[in-house]
């Protein structure tokens, strides 16, 4: 591909099937990656090779997160993700150790990234736990290659540029819906990644993803990344397994996409500024929400 | 955007406003005030100043001013590595609403020489202002009083110097010659001092050679070159 190729512009979902024929490109992931490719001037080898280095960072911070508990000083998160694993381990799992491992990696992550871990915000550094706790363990569970799992990396990007163009996934412009809601959608539509390429199969899985999150407010106590953040990614990554797997069994999404993106942006719009990201309104003004704020500005 | 500004940044957390972008305003001044930092006072405006203690923003920035990467774990150390380094840093909070409600102002002393030509506000100290824009992203809005706009994706060259005619022309002719093009161009001063500063954003990287012939010339008081940042800065 010549590297002086004319930028290759995606308003939505809509646009790839014409777009990905115009190109001659078959797959979902190879679409992804010749439009960074192109729209960055990167050479192909350069775009994977950035990829193999956000996933090293993904599977590093499941690690770093597991490797003690993970306290913070407002004491709202404190240790769950320990107790957690302790709880699988001693057979307590509801549903099984793979959904134990969903959720708990899920919580980890996202409590490590409180605590000033290392971790790759994607999308964001309040929605960090989602892709390392439901896509990961999936790909783990069901012995995915490498590459697999790593060019499933480019839908979830993708997946999410596009709701970038069409909305935000800033919490403070439309809310956690368009963190955690977005982080499920993207998560989705790579657990379809990593066994078909039909190209409606990961497009229901993302449309189902946000869907099921429409709403959410971001409301943090004291400000701070931790309640009700981080189980929020746990909620977010069982619901990206629940609606990759509606996708897989061929349930077809009614309301395209970009539709529910659009949503996603209207909603948004009609928050009120106070449950987004403010810490003006919800939980954060709860009588121990206040407390606990309070606490923080003493110290 | 793109596919890696949702796949990323790589950081540390917990959050890409108040620690990452407060890790590279710290980086990007250290890199703006170009010499090694003795002491400098910051100051944390509005929803910084708030929330710093839980996102460990004083830490991001100081780590940042220490030249550490926002992926670094050693940001969480990085108050004992400034001391153990011999920097000195002291915090204000500040409540201001006219200000972006992620400010940081790093007031830089230059306690080896108080040269007020050198220092540029005729203080003896370096001001940078800079705000944190979301996802990690930031934006340097002052410089010694001089209002710019730079994010870091540029090779930047910032000259003060007195303000005498033909100036603008000496600075395009040396970077000419190299064939350095100049993306932007923007120009301010100080009546009272009657000195200039022009800010510029260039296609490619000043080279040393270059920016010794500008500061050669008798007119000019201060050179200053940024490299455009790379990935996980």
């Amino acid at each position: 591909m010549n590297m002086k190729a004319r930028r290759i512009r995606i308003n939505g979902f809509t646009d790839i099937p014409r777009l990905m024929s115009k190109l001659n490109v078959t797959t979902l992931p190879d679409f992804f990656i010749l439009s960074e490719s192109v729209n960055k001037s990167m050479p192909r080898a350069e775009v994977i090779d950035k990829m193999e280095r956000v996933l090293n960072a993904l599977e590093e911070s499941i690690v770093g997160a597991l490797s003690q508990p993970n306290n913070t000083e407002s004491g709202m998160v404190a240790g769950g993700a320990s107790l957690l694993q302790q709880f699988s381990a001693a057979g307590g799992s509801l549903l099984g150790t793979a959904f134990s491992q969903v959720i708990c990696n899920a919580m980890a992550v996202a409590e490590h990234n409180a605590c000033m871990g290392r971790i790759v915000a994607a999308p964001t550094a309040g929605s960090c736990g989602v892709i390392p706790g439901a896509l990961l363990t999936v790909a783990e569970r069901h012995h995915i290659t490498h590459e697999r799992l790593l060019r499933s990396l480019f839908v979830a990007g993708g997946i999410g540029d596009i709701i970038s163009i069409r909305a935000s996934l800033s919490g403070s412009t439309h809310g956690c819906q368009a963190e955690n809601g977005s982080a499920s959608a993207m998560t989705a539509a790579a657990i379809v990644a990593l066994f078909v390429d039909d190209l409606s199969t990961i497009e229901s899985a993302a449309a189902f993803g946000l869907k099921n999150l429409l709403g959410l407010t971001c409301d943090p106590v004291g400000g701070l990344v931790e309640l009700p953040c981080v189980k929020r990614n746990v909620v977010a990554a069982a619901n990206a397994v629940a609606c990759a797997e509606m996708a897989l069994a061929g349930i077809k999404t009614v309301i395209p996409l970009d539709e529910v993106i659009d949503t996603m942006a209207a909603i948004g719009n009609s928050i009120p500024s106070t449950l987004r990201e403010t810490s003006k309104g919800g939980l954060a003004v709860t009588e121990t929400g206040q407390r606990i704020a309070a606490t923080l500005r003493d110290k | 955007m793109g596919i890696f500004d949702v796949m990323g940044p790589v950081m540390i957390g917990p959050s890409s406003s108040h620690t990452a972008g407060a890790a590279r305003l710290g980086y990007m001044a250290r890199l703006i005030y170009g010499r090694p930092i003795k002491k400098v006072q910051i100051t944390l405006y509005n929803s910084f100043a708030e929330t710093a203690h839980g996102h460990g923003t004083d830490l991001a920035v100081v780590g940042g001013l220490l030249g550490l990467p926002v992926d670094s774990p050693q940001l969480r150390e990085s108050l004992a590595i400034a001391e153990a380094q011999g920097m000195l840093y002291n915090f204000v909070w500040k409540q201001n609403l006219a200000q972006h409600p992620n400010t940081a102002r790093f007031l830089f002393y230059d306690i080896r020489n108080g040269n007020n030509r050198e220092s540029g506000d005729g203080t003896g100290t370096f001001s940078i202002t800079g705000n944190s824009i979301g996802g990690g992203n930031v934006r340097i809005i002052e410089i010694n009083g001089h209002r710019v706009d730079y994010s870091g994706y540029h090779d930047v060259l910032m000259i003060t110097y007195q303000d005498v005619p033909g100036m603008i022309g000496f600075i395009g002719d040396t970077l000419g010659v190299r064939h350095i093009n100049i993306a932007y161009m923007s120009l301010a001063r100080d009546a009272v001092e009657a000195t200039a500063m022009a800010f510029l954003k260039l296609d490619a990287p000043c080279p040393l050679e270059c920016a010794d012939v500008l500061r050669a010339n008798p007119n000019v008081f201060n050179v200053i070159t940024i490299n455009k940042l790379g990935d996980g800065i």
